[in-house]
């Protein structure tokens, strides 16, 4: 796999906390790629070290083959967008764009180019002469991003950039950077602990915990094949079955033994064997939900549960249904014209069913996050 | 539940009380008479005096070359020092903001008499020089702790976006850091400049035979009457302190709050 | 810390130190000093040591004099704490708006010389100014006693100078001061004097003590108030000390006088010093 940028066992501790602890992670060329993880996980960091703010204290750093851990932030072909902005207060936008060229001594003809050029791209031709103060947090926001990218730097990192604004411009924004990663083809580094915005703009995503990485891959992948409980719950809704191998099915199929629930079967994709123990996430969304018998299929599980919580969302609604001890989070999609059917109501008995398949088995349990038989994880 | 008029009552009395002497004097500035008890008509008898006595002019040049003079210099040390409290956490730095916080607190008189003293020990002779040197001093604190309560509130992601589009650190002290806290450097100029014109104890103490400022002139003019020329100085005074400190509180205004 | 970084702090710290260190810690330590000199006939100061001008402060009966520094300026700090905590609370209790307008309303007398507005008070306590006039119109005093030149018009002039300094701090403090907590304690039955007293003020301390201190201290060494608008019965320390400085030329003695003020105002200044060390760095971006 060709590296682009490369940590390579990259450290750094602040005291007795390993803020980074050896975390070794390559990015493609063009990618866009995130770093997602609650506070604390050591994700802005790492950005940091990137830029050039922080020493890491072990490891090293590599841009497009080259080692560029001990080079000061102003040498690296690396630029930043700040959360808060971080524009210059006392110059106009134009001033603000043009600051990287200036600095580097480009010719005032290229300048002016590039500085209209940049302003056409982030649609603020007509702000270009008003000064920070001036303008709106999304038009800060557009400014920052032209400020780093006239310098065509070969990352371009963003530091929680959409944090400040509110839902609708976030939405906004959203697509504003997938459209500019597009147009302009350079590798983005993008620091979050929002999934959403991870999950829909990302190429690839590390999910970080407390220092290193705890799963690195697509967002499809990391949403449907998590490692830990940690990445299954920090990601999205799910629910957690921990049981028993009581007999294997060939070697494809497992019969479980779920404390409170009968029987369950889910799909043998790690190997395991009779008295091993399984760890299962089941997204709510896996599941039918129906006050109506479920049909005898193969490898379906059906349990029938007691409807506690309904949280209707017009497209779908959330049901927390109890099974026996058990708490389960079910999401059901209304593709059918829903006043047709005899709607789901508090304290129906219902049947919830799940496919073997679509159950996904977990490496490891991560200690703090619940992982215990029926707790949902959210 | 009714709140109490105390308060209210209380900051306006207090603000008559502070008005009121400084208006009379201003008032008085402008009776034709002599005498502050009885107003006999309006009159710029008294500025037009003013104007032409010799030894007014000669206190008013000594005070505004001390004045410049020791504001440029406190204001290069004050502003060196705040940087140097803000950015440095040693041991130094805290013996070093005693040194500069001290001087706010110490009565004029001992400061006066401890450089009086100081001079005198070691031979030099008391004039502008002396005064310049003590006005120098404690101005700095001031200039020092306005400059530094600048930075404390400054944001310095500024200075790394700076650094992260490609400039040194001098380019972005030069470009950046400096242009920002200019309105903070301005406001300790100002604070200096009007401490330094004001000052009567500190200079008493330290000054020598034709070295009189405008305070120490009034301050004779006071003792050996002439009431009348030094309401009109005093409204002058008054006046342009009023316009200096105006502009300090301006530029202390955070403009892009 | 690298050894660079400390040269650097060395550099940017070294102008301001050296200065301060020569003209403002070594004068200051010279009035202890030169209190051991004897003073030589033509004003200046002799050389050799000598016990004899500390034996003659002790035996000059200034007992007297200290004790009236100290009341007057007990007095003064109480009466301008009294002012200054309503007028504080009120202003830090107004709108913005009004808040910028009375704060430049308090700082600019603050600013003005305050030698002018000494004189200021003279011309209004002059026997022929107007307070006179209408207070002997009122029948509240007669024509003969003066209302200048005594204890009283010190105090009041002292009182009139010293007002901001307390305004200030308390300002300062109520403003930070969170007054839903007050509130909560209404909520929960405490009457407002109440409140006021173990609520608002504790919450405040810091900025009661920074007042004290900041009235009190200036008030010990008054010299110029004194001098304008007290008499012979109302001369405190600092006249003092300026008199045998420029009338009997003795600078020794003079010292000495200032050493025993320095030391009697080096007690609350320090107190002030360790609550303002202890205040928290500032951030510097910590991630």
């Amino acid at each position: 796999m060709e590296s682009f940028l490369e940590f390579r066992d990259v450290t750094k501790s602040y005291g007795r906390i390993h803020a980074v602890d050896q975390v070794s992670l390559t990015v493609k060329r063009g990618e866009f790629f995130s770093l997602l993880g609650p506070s604390g996980c050591g994700k802005t960091t790492l950005l940091r070290m990137l830029a050039g703010f922080e020493q890491p204290d072990q490891g090293r750093i590599f841009l497009d083959g080259e080692d560029i851990t001990d080079l000061p932030p102003n040498r690296r072909k690396v630029n930043t967008i700040f959360q808060n902005y971080a524009l210059f207060p006392h110059m106009t936008v134009r001033e603000n764009i043009a600051f990287g060229p200036r600095v580097a001594k480009r010719p005032s003809g290229e300048i002016h180019e590039e500085v209209e050029r940049m302003l056409a791209l982030i649609m603020l031709e007509e702000h270009a002469e008003k000064y920070p103060h001036q303008v709106s947090g999304g038009q800060k926001q557009r400014v920052a991003i032209a400020r780093a990218l006239i310098n065509k730097p070969r990352v371009l990192l963003l530091d929680e950039p959409l944090a400040a604004l509110d839902l609708k411009l976030r939405q906004h924004m959203l697509v504003e950077l997938e459209r500019i990663h597009d147009q302009v083809g350079i590798t983005f580094l993008y620091v979050t602990h929002d999934q959403g915005e991870a999950m829909s703009l990302s190429d690839r995503i590390a999910v970080m915990k407390q220092g290193h990485v705890e799963q690195l891959g697509r967002p499809a992948e990391i949403y449907e094949a998590p490692v830990s409980s940690f990445v299954a719950s920090f990601i999205g809704d799910t629910n957690f079955f921990d049981g028993e191998v009581l007999d294997t099915a060939g070697t494809d199929y497992l019969r479980l033994r779920v404390e409170g629930l009968p029987e369950v079967w889910c799909y043998n994709d790690k190997k395991k064997n009779i008295g091993d123990l399984v760890h299962l996430s089941v997204r709510p969304e896996k599941f039918r939900i129906s006050k109506d018998v479920p049909s005898d299929e193969p490898n379906l599980n059906s349990v029938q549960a007691r409807v506690e919580d309904i949280i209707y969302l017009g497209s779908l609604t959330r049901f927390r249904v109890r099974a026996g001890d058990v708490l389960i989070a079910v999401t059901q999609q209304h593709s059918r014209f829903l006043l047709d059917q005899e709607p789901i109501q508090w304290e129906d008995d219902v049947w919830i069913s799940w496919h073997a398949d679509d159950s996904y088995m977990l490496d490891r349990v991560t200690p703090e996050s619940p992982g215990t038989n029926g707790d949902v994880g959210s | 539940m009714k709140r109490s008029n105390i308060p209210l009552y209380t900051t306006v009395a207090v603000l008559v009380f502070f008005y009121l002497p400084i208006a009379v004097l201003i008032l008085h500035s402008f009776n034709a008479s002599r005498f502050s008890g009885a107003w006999e008509g309006f009159s710029l008898r008294w500025y037009i005096r003013l104007f032409q006595e010799p030894d007014i002019w000669h206190a008013f040049r000594n005070t505004m070359v001390v004045a410049l003079i020791a504001t440029t210099a406190s204001v290069t040390l004050g502003v060196a020092a705040a940087f140097a409290l803000h950015r440095y956490h040693t041991r130094l730095q805290r013996i070093h903001y005693i040194m500069i916080y001290t001087p706010l607190v110490v009565p004029d008189i001992l400061m006066g008499m401890s450089l009086l003293l100081f001079f005198v020990a070691i031979g030099a002779k008391l004039g502008l020089g002396t005064i310049v040197l003590a006005h120098t001093s404690f101005c700095v604190s001031y200039v020092a702790m306005v400059v530094l309560a600048r930075l404390q509130d400054f944001d310095f992601s500024v200075m790394e976006a700076a650094q992260d589009l490609g400039a040194g650190w001098w380019t972005a002290t030069v470009k950046i850091l400096l242009p920002m806290l200019a309105p903070g450097i301005a406001a300790g100029a100002l604070l200096a400049f009007t401490l330094s014109i004001d000052d009567f104890v500190i200079t008493f103490f330290v000054t020598g035979p034709g070295a009189t400022t405008l305070p120490i002139q009034i301050y004779s003019m006071i003792k050996h009457g002439s009431p009348p020329l030094i309401n009109a100085l005093s409204t002058i005074l008054i006046m342009v302190t009023f316009v200096l400190v105006w502009s300090v509180q301006k530029l202390m205004e955070d403009k892009h709050a | 810390m690298s050894a660079s970084r400390h040269r650097a702090e060395w550099w940017i710290t070294g102008p301001s130190f050296i200065w301060l260190l020569v003209l403002f810690v070594v004068p200051t330590l010279m009035i202890f000093v030169i209190t051991f000199r004897p003073s030589d006939p033509w004003g200046g100061i002799g050389d050799g040591w000598t016990l004899e001008t500390l034996r003659r402060i002790f035996s000059g009966h200034y007992g007297a004099i200290i004790w009236r520094t100290f009341w007057i300026s007990a007095v003064a700090t109480a009466l301008c704490m009294a002012l200054a905590l309503p007028s504080g609370y009120f202003i830090a209790r107004a709108s913005l708006r009004w808040r910028s307008t009375l704060l430049l309303l308090v700082i600019i007398p603050f600013w003005t010389s305050f030698l002018i507005r000494i004189f200021a008070w003279k011309v209004l306590l002059h026997p022929d100014g107007y307070v006179k006039q209408a207070l002997v119109f009122l029948r509240l005093m007669d024509a003969d006693t003066s209302l200048l030149y005594r204890s009283e018009s010190v105090l009041l002039v002292l009182v009139y100078t010293l007002l901001p300094f307390a305004i200030l701090p308390i300002y300062a403090a109520a403003e930070k001061f969170d007054f839903s907590l007050m509130e909560a304690a209404r909520d929960l039955g405490a009457g407002k004097i109440r409140a006021w007293l173990r609520v608002f003020l504790p919450g405040i301390q810091r900025g009661l003590v920074t007042a004290v201190v900041m009235v009190f201290i200036p008030a010990l060494g008054s010299y110029v108030i004194p001098d304008i608008v007290g008499g012979p019965t109302s001369e405190m320390i600092g006249n003092k000390i300026a008199q045998r400085t420029f009338v009997d030329r003795n600078l020794p003695h003079a010292s000495g006088l200032a050493a025993g003020l320095t030391l009697a105002v080096l007690a609350p200044m320090l107190m002030v010093l360790y609550m303002q060390a202890r205040r928290p760095a500032s951030k510097q971006g910590a991630r």
